[in-house]
């Protein structure tokens, strides 16, 4: 087992591994890769809630686990509940110390989970939920959920009707309940994701990390596009970054390299139908968000001047 | 895991086996192979310097490991980071993207640091005894690296003082001299012995040289200036004779008005000093302006100090007047093109015109004078035959190199065939076989370079002397950098084909397959899946995904 820590764009990273190689994610597969860097972060004293969701399989299968630290497998719709039930546990017998993060998909989180999350974010449960967002229920073979963005192609939103309504507003929901931190991240910025998880660490009641995970068969992209996507998710503004505490501070990470939507998009075979005028329309949908979280961010520190560009060439 | 009862099974099931066991490199039918590769500017360079590891270096401010990865390559950084034309930089990938590293100035910064910091080496004697004549680039180059091999180095130069061209031709504003002594110091303290005002040919010969050494290296650059051929080419001063005597002291311009002949280096050197003079010179060169030999950047130069350039000009004939010379110039046009690929310059005829001047300097070539060398290494029109690679001539133990073998050249050309000719005498005097050229490393070209990694950053800004103030001086024009935008600026290079551990490839695989341990990633082939990722997200090229084709221990 390796030590120490090595140094990604000025960050110490410790080299120590909590995820086992050996796992059964996909070829370049996004939740594996948030998963080793959430565990980096925040360390070997945790214990993960998993619902029903491709993480369930990527663990491997009994008796055999992928992870060095306790993860304890439950019902789909329960991530949150469970993960509140584990933390007053691990309370009754005095260890105030381990963390319990809830690992859930999206369809786990914005859908069926939805309730527990609510309520375990209402009774403001010590733990740190993180959605993993594959965009889609895609251990069950790619169908839409509440994540999936407008316009995209999944198994039950085929080609002739892609997904027509837009990605729920999960922040929005969670910034709604006044949780003390709430942050988007995604794999294409471990620095980033890593200093949001750290962070969220040292925060007591309910956290919550929204991570974009790119799933390259769901995606219906080549594998070793996986960061790459996931980085013009970011420097295109399809995937804003960013904070909110108390649920009313809000702070973007980043502001978008100026590049046009469609280059994230063309990555993406589940956008290839897309004519120019649909993707106008998803552009318009963008700038819009975008428009509001400026405002948002703009409320809190009374400018957005102080918002850097995303780190992106090209 | 047998049980007999239901109290044997546990409340829950339990996994405590992890998935180690699950090799899931036989996933794989790609596979990333790790291999650095040549950056475009090392290719360029003709030391082959090592430039992404230096600019890795520097860019986090360890000069002292930009300077021993400088010197593996390059003996003297601090010559040409001022004189080198730098072909590196035309090279580098970052000129297809926004604009390309200031390399020279780097090498400049870190060669100043040398010659700061020099402790002095002293090896273990061979025993063996080399001549070198000429003390130029490529004899200084071939005099440091036998010596480093502990060979006795003697290096003969008819001239008072060690430096070749680099002391008595290019001006000093470009390169001061102390630069030079320095490195000159350097060597004799490392046992390096310079006979200086010795003329090969005349004093000794080169055959009492060969009876005297185990081998002899004759580097004597070209020295003999071309001539017009056309009445009253007495008049005429020659360019080299005119900036040697200026480099010893000569501060009187030989007129106010001064005509320049030529369109290479030699020609701008030569106006240029004569501004510094307090002269105004006119360059007559024969072609226009595209077709100038000399290097672009210099003729910018010559044009910011205020020399005025007449295209398309020859002058034909030059009589002496009153006090003053009254040339014939005859206009040109451009024909056909000749064997080198330039148009030809071909006489209008009827022309001519007068133009009055109080000086004309001569300045269109140089060539290697051989007369003194054995006639078996020479061929019909005297040139000397030698091979390219190991400077080896007919004759055991004669080598050659630099300006003599090549016609006039450049610094670091000369010091490469002068390390490549101390590397074949090396071999050559220990009774070994001579060196054969390396196939030379494939290149990361620019659309290998993960552009996402870098956002466009404009070249750092070099200082320098203020126009007014740089044409009354002869005081060095160029500036160095300061470390911390030599930093900065390092800090732009793609570092192409160089792995500097940037762990893009580890932070971002997720299976947990990469270690970076040493100096490259160690991809777990047990474990990597094939998906590509590293090969994609390493910014620099140095990861590929091959196909896969036997595998070793795969479960079918
Ligand atoms: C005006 C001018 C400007 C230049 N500017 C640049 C520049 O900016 N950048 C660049 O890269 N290149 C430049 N060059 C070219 C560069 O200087 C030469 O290519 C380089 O110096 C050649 O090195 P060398 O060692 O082969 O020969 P040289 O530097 O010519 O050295 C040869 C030495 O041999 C000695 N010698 C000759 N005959 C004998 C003999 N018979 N016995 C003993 N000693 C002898 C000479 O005295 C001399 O010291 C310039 C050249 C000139 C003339
Ligand atoms: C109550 C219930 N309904 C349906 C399922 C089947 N099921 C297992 S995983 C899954 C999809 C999970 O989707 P998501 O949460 O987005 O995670 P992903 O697989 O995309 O990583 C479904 C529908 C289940 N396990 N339990
Ligand atoms: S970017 Fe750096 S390594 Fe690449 S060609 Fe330019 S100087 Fe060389
Ligand atoms: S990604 Fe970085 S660490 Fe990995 S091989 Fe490329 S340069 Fe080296
Ligand atoms: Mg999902």
């Amino acid at each position: 087992m390796r030590t120490g820590t090595l140094l990604w764009a000025g960050l110490e990273v410790p080299q120590e591994e909590y995820l086992h190689p050996g796992h059964l994610a996909c070829q370049g597969c996004g939740a594996a890769l948030a998963m080793r860097l959430v565990l980096k972060a925040v360390g070997g004293d945790v214990m993960v809630v998993l619902p029903a969701c491709c993480w369930t399989i990527i663990d491997g299968p009994f008796p055999y686990h992928a992870l060095r630290v306790p993860l304890l497998h439950t019902a789909f719709e329960t991530a949150a509940a469970a993960a509140a039930g584990v933390k007053a546990g691990l309370e009754v017998l005095g260890d105030t110390r381990t963390q319990v993060i809830a690992w859930a998909g999206d369809g786990g989180t914005f859908d069926i989970g939805l309730q527990a999350l609510s309520g375990a974010a209402e009774r403001n449960e010590d733990i740190l939920y993180i959605c993993y967002d594959n965009e889609a229920y895609m251990n069950t073979g790619i169908q839409r959920s509440s994540a999936t963005p407008l316009g995209a192609w999944t198994t039950t939103t085929p080609e002739a009707h892609p997904e027509d309504r837009p990605k729920k507003d999960l922040m929005a929901i969670m910034a709604a309940h006044r949780i003390p931190y709430a942050a988007t991240a995604t794999v294409a910025f471990p620095d980033d994701l890593i200093r949001k998880a750290r962070k969220a660490k040292g925060i007591r009641g309910t956290r919550l990390l929204h991570i974009l995970a790119p799933c390259p068969p769901g995606w219906r992209m080549e594998s070793e596009r996986m960061i790459k996507v996931s980085r013009l998710a970011v420097a295109t503004g399809a995937f804003p970054l960013f904070e909110v505490e108390e649920g009313t501070r809000y702070t973007l990470t980043y502001r978008p390299a100026g590049l046009p939507l469609k280059e994230y998009l063309k990555l993406q075979g589940r956008f290839a139908h897309l004519t120019e005028d649909q993707i106008a329309v998803l552009e318009k949908q963008v700038e819009a968000r975008w428009k509001e979280l400026l405002e948002l961010h703009a409320r809190t520190h009374g400018t957005v001047e102080d918002i850097p560009v995303v780190p992106f060439g090209g | 895991m047998g049980s007999d009862s239901m109290q044997d099974l546990p409340d829950a099931p339990l996994s405590w086996g992890d998935t180690r066991w699950n090799k899931t490199g036989n996933w794989r039918h790609m596979r990333p192979e790790v291999r650095e590769r040549a950056a475009p500017c090392a290719k360029a360079c003709p030391l082959g310097n090592p430039i992404p590891k230096v600019m890795t270096a520097v860019s986090r401010g360890d000069l002292e490991e930009a300077a021993r990865l400088l010197l593996e390559r390059n003996p003297f950084p601090a010559i040409t980071g001022r004189v080198c034309p730098h072909p590196c930089e035309v090279g580098c990938n970052r000129r297809r993207y926004d604009e390309p590293l200031a390399i020279r100035s780097i090498e400049r910064l870190v060669g100043d640091w040398i010659q700061e910091h020099r402790t002095v080496y002293f090896p273990s004697e061979t025993g063996k005894r080399v001549a070198i004549v000429g003390s130029g680039p490529a004899g200084l180059a071939a005099a440091s690296y036998l010596r480093r091999q502990g060979h006795r180095v003697v290096v003969y130069d008819r001239n008072d003082r060690v430096g070749g061209m680099l002391v008595d031709a290019i001006p000093s504003y470009r390169l001061p001299r102390s630069v030079v002594e320095r490195e000159a110091r350097a060597l004799e303290q490392m046992g390096v012995v310079f006979q200086l005002g010795v003329t090969i040919g005349r004093d000794v010969s080169v055959e009492q040289l060969l009876s005297s050494y185990d081998a002899v290296l004759v580097a004597t650059g070209a020295h003999g200036e071309r001539r017009m051929g056309i009445p009253g080419e007495e008049h005429f001063l020659g360019g080299l004779e005119f900036l040697r005597a200026v480099r010893r002291g000569e501060r009187k311009p030989p007129g106010r008005r001064v005509a320049v002949v030529g369109g290479g280096n030699v020609a701008i050197d030569v106006a240029r000093t004569l501004v510094r003079l307090g002269a105004s010179p006119v360059i007559l060169y024969r072609r226009t302006r595209k077709e100038m030999p000399a290097i672009e950047e210099e003729v910018e130069r010559a044009e910011a100090d205020g020399v005025e350039f007449q295209f398309l000009t020859l002058p034909t004939s030059a009589v002496k007047l009153d006090g003053y010379l009254r040339l014939v110039v005859v206009r040109m046009q451009l024909g056909e093109r000749d064997r080198t690929g330039r148009p030809r310059p071909v006489p209008i005829p009827g022309s001519e015109f007068e133009l009055e001047c109080d000086a004309a300097i001569r300045a269109i070539g140089e060539v290697a004078e051989t007369e003194f060398l054995p006639r078996e290494v020479l061929d019909d029109q005297g040139w000397v035959v030698a091979d390219k690679f190991t400077g080896a001539t007919k004759r055991a133990g004669l080598f050659v190199a630099g300006d003599l073998v090549t016609g006039p050249a450049t610094v670091v050309e000369a010091i490469a065939a002068g390390l490549r000719a101390g590397r074949a005498i090396d071999r050559f005097v220990r009774g070994e076989a001579l060196p054969v050229q390396e196939k030379p490393l494939p290149t990361v070209p620019l659309k290998e370079i993960n552009l996402d990694y870098f956002p466009r950053a404009s070249r750092v800004s070099i200082p320098e002397l203020p126009l007014a103030a740089r044409c009354k001086t002869f005081d060095e024009e160029i500036l160095g950098l300061d470390l911390n935008s030599a930093r900065g600026e390092a800090a732009r290079c793609f570092s192409c084909g160089s792995c500097n551990l940037c762990a893009n490839c580890w932070i971002f695989c997720p299976d947990a397959a990469i270690h970076l341990d040493g100096d490259l990633p160690w991809v777990n082939l047990e474990y990597c899946k094939g998906c590509g990722v590293c090969a994609t997200e390493c910014p620099r090229g140095v990861i590929t995904m091959k196909e896969e084709l036997a595998r070793e221990g795969a479960v079918a």
